[in-house]
């Protein structure tokens, strides 16, 4: 016995249109006033150029945002700049600070060590 | 296949013949929103069904036509088993609107649950359960009279 699918697939196969329905559809086709372009369709002129006013809408979204990218980067990259400008003057205060108190302990420390007469 | 798709839903030539024109004077009306064509298939799918559908609810008695009224399948649609071919499609008409071109989708069309659900504008998980739902249906109506068996097929 068939099964349930294969039936249905032969019950509902697609059936031929009539051979009056094209000339059915251009005379209701024809008998339609001519569309007047509507402010919605002038507007929409604008962008009817065939896809190309959205590829270049999408380019220049697509601009934007590397854009954004690059200047989000770039602001990155002079903030860590500027931490480790930051980092290096402070190791240089440190040095500085400790040659400067090798050199203070080698000057005072002497004097110390020297009981005042 | 839009007049194919309204025939199946009403079981009525003269319907099927007003639904087409509609659907295919809307295209025209529409030319500029047509991508490609299967943008185009898919469109007229979509339109299709939702005329069929949106017809049968506000005149549920021009919903369909009884199969006694039917016209005689002509020489291009003769089936192995008209009998059987009249009785599957007596028991799809009777159908829910929504499950009715679920069928039709699936089974004319041969599309896919994702496609028919976005055809639809319903979420899969109905399309699916519209479709376990109606195969239930038509197997418990068809087993009794002996057309198919319980064994054969999903």
């Amino acid at each position: 016995m068939p099964d349930l699918e294969s039936q249905l697939r032969s019950a509902l196969k697609r059936k031929c249109a009539p051979e009056n329905l094209a000339d059915d559809v251009m005379a209701r086709i024809s008998s339609q006033p001519a569309l007047k372009p509507g402010w919605w369709s002038r507007a929409g002129r604008l962008v009817r150029v065939p896809r190309m006013a959205w590829a270049m809408a999408g380019a220049l979204a697509l601009a934007l945002i590397v854009g954004g990218i690059v200047a989000h980067h770039r602001a990155e990259l002079d903030r860590s700049r500027g931490e480790a400008a930051k980092a290096q003057l402070k190791e240089a205060l440190r040095i500085a600070s400790t040659k400067l108190n090798g050199t203070w302990k080698k000057a005072v420390e002497p004097v110390r060590r020297t009981p005042p007469s | 296949m839009v007049f194919s798709i309204a025939y199946h839903f009403f079981h009525d030539p003269t319907t099927a013949e007003d639904v087409s024109q509609d659907v295919y004077l809307r295209l025209y009306q529409n030319l500029a929103a047509i991508l490609s064509p299967e943008h185009m298939f898919q469109w007229l799918r979509q339109v299709t069904s939702r005329r069929c559908i949106d017809l049968a609810r506000r005149n549920p008695a021009r919903a369909l036509v009884s199969l006694e009224d039917a016209p005689e399948p002509t020489a291009d649609e003769m089936d192995s088993d008209p009998l059987l071919a009249r009785k599957v499609r007596r028991v799809v008409a009777a159908l829910p609107e929504d499950a009715r071109m679920v069928l039709i989708l699936r089974y004319q069309e041969d599309l896919a649950l994702e496609e028919i659900a976005e055809i639809l504008e319903i979420p899969i998980n109905t399309v699916k359960s519209r479709l376990q739902r109606s195969l239930a249906h038509l197997r418990d109506r068809l087993e009794s009279v002996g057309e198919i068996s319980r064994h054969a097929g999903p």
